[in-house]
């Protein structure tokens, strides 16, 4: 794994290379315009700003954060809800077509809503982040929990199991792999809810500094943030595999 | 001691959708006993009901008609009083193997010590001393299945239920298992029902031999397969010129 990374290194660097020279030259040359595109060396020198003064690393603290403490609340939440619904069949059933439904709506559009509910600082992009996630972990663990092994689920009848107890160890073991699938979407998730949530209202984080830098025509700083959260996205993909790896069977 | 009888079942029948237009009979009236020590093995071509037999025994599935008793107690309700052995062995893959032969006794509520206790005893016992921390991904088929086995055991069921368990291994694995459950079963004084589809499985393994008809499944003839434990050799066997008339026997008595 660690070798086969490092072996496509410098071919995957030779790529960004080429990338962002032709980018560089094509702006240089006139071809695409600065103003529209921004380029390599402008995004190098506004990040080295951004980063001299600090002002990246708070931005990107509160962002983090807030995608952080909403997937933690979402990804647990969910999670739980969705093991839980195979305890009592009846209410699995009730709640499901609204489940299908809030599944079916792109979520993001109850974000003013939730910014009119928890107001413009970071709860709101918690409560955005948690939303989309707990989603994404109920329904993936639920369906999970329904994929068990009709015949591990006769074995323990036959050992005389009750249903928690079929729960407890073959339902929810069974249904871990499930959950953190979830969890590595949930990466992805929390940082939209985080980001989107900024974008409509707030005084930093990244996704103020893309969507400022965009209003302004600073193509360069819209670069910096999207960067900047791609940081962000692989530190946290990063800690979901080390969790994946300690508690997958 | 000899009014005991470890399972006996009364005019059991299974009927499924009854009364509607695609009603089907799965069998109808059996009735037997099974002796202390005895191992009965069903066969009957395919579709004859014998897994729904398997699972209504088992207490997995309620009959239409008739009742089952095991030592006496009518089964309404899977209690683990009968041990219960398939074709696929269903270790629980996030479980190493001392925590899967355990499982019957933790569902029951036992200690960890104790359970802990009587898994190791079976798994030194049956040869797999070494693997208790192993899980079952890394186990041969054979270790497999025999973990499962040590899973029964660890229940100290009087009966055992065995659906198929050998037909997914290799010849080899199957034969030595085939013995081996032939001498645990007499050593620890069990009574057990093997449902095959193999004659020659049916043959080297029990004491009798139930025939089941094609569906409904009734019970069409029972042999008696008088053959000592020390005949009982699966490869030794084949050469026996008693083996291979019950073999003849049987094959023309089923329906295929």
């Amino acid at each position: 794994m660690r070798l086969s990374t490092f072996k496509y290194l410098p071919g995957q660097l030779a790529l960004a290379l080429v990338i962002f020279g032709l980018w560089e030259i094509a702006v240089k040359a006139g071809y695409l315009s600065a103003y529209l595109y921004g380029f390599p060396s402008g995004i190098a020198a506004r990040a080295y700003d951004l980063t001299m003064s600090g002002e990246i690393f708070g931005h990107a603290a509160v962002t983090a954060l807030a995608a952080v403490i909403g997937f933690v609340i979402g990804s647990t939440l969910g999670s739980f809800l969705g093991l839980s619904l195979w305890l009592n069949e009846t209410v699995a059933k009730i709640v499901r077509p609204f489940i299908v439904a809030i599944n079916g709506v792109p979520k993001i559009a109850f974000a003013p809503l939730i910014i009119v509910w928890f107001g413009i600082g970071i709860e709101s992009k918690i409560a955005i982040a948690a939303a989309l996630t707990l989603i994404v972990s109920l329904i993936a663990t639920y369906n999970g929990t329904l994929e068990t092994d009709k015949d591990l689920l006769r074995l323990m009848r036959s050992l005389g199991a009750t249903r928690l107890q079929m729960w407890r160890k073959v339902v929810v073991p069974a249904a871990v792999p499930w959950m953190l699938s979830a969890l590595r979407l949930n990466v992805g998730f929390a940082l939209i809810g985080a980001v989107v949530g900024e974008y409509i209202s707030s005084q930093s984080g990244l996704g103020y500094l893309v969507y400022y830098s965009g209003v302004l025509y600073d193509l360069n700083g819209v670069w910096v943030g999207i960067i900047a959260l791609m940081v962000v996205a692989l530190l946290m993909d990063r800690a979901v595999t080390e969790l994946d790896r300690r508690m997958r069977w | 001691m000899s009014d005991f009888t470890p399972l006996e079942t009364k005019d059991l029948s299974v009927t499924f959708n009854p009364g509607s237009e695609n009603e089907v009979i799965a069998f109808t009236d059996i009735n037997f006993s099974l002796k202390p020590d005895e191992i009965l093995a069903i066969v009957g071509p395919s579709g004859c009901g014998k897994s729904t037999l398997f699972n209504v025994i088992a207490g997995l599935q309620p009959a239409t008609k008739g009742e089952v008793y095991v030592d006496g107690t009518r089964v309404l309700e899977a209690q683990g009083q009968v041990g219960y052995m398939l074709q696929k062995d269903m270790l629980l893959p996030w479980r190493n193997v001392r925590d899967n032969v355990a499982l019957g006794l933790e569902v029951k509520g036992m200690a960890t010590a104790e359970r802990y206790e009587i898994a190791d005893r079976l798994i030194s016992s049956y040869g797999l001393k070494g693997f208790e921390t192993s899980k079952p991904g890394t186990l041969s088929g054979g270790m497999r299945q025999r973990v499962a086995f040590m899973r029964t055991l660890a229940l100290d069921p009087d009966v055992i239920l065995l659906d198929e368990p050998f037909s997914a291994l290799d010849f080899q694995t199957r034969t030595l298992l085939q013995s081996e459950v032939l001498d645990i079963i007499a050593k620890q004084r069990k009574s057990a029902i093997l449902v095959t589809h193999d004659i020659g499985e049916a043959v080297t393994m029990a004491d009798r031999v139930m025939v089941l008809s094609r569906r409904p499944g009734r019970i069409k003839h029972m042999i008696d397969i008088d053959l000592s434990r020390e005949e009982r050799d699966p490869v030794k066997l084949r050469n026996n010129t008693k083996y291979q008339e019950y073999f003849q026997l049987l094959w023309s008595e089923l329906d295929i």
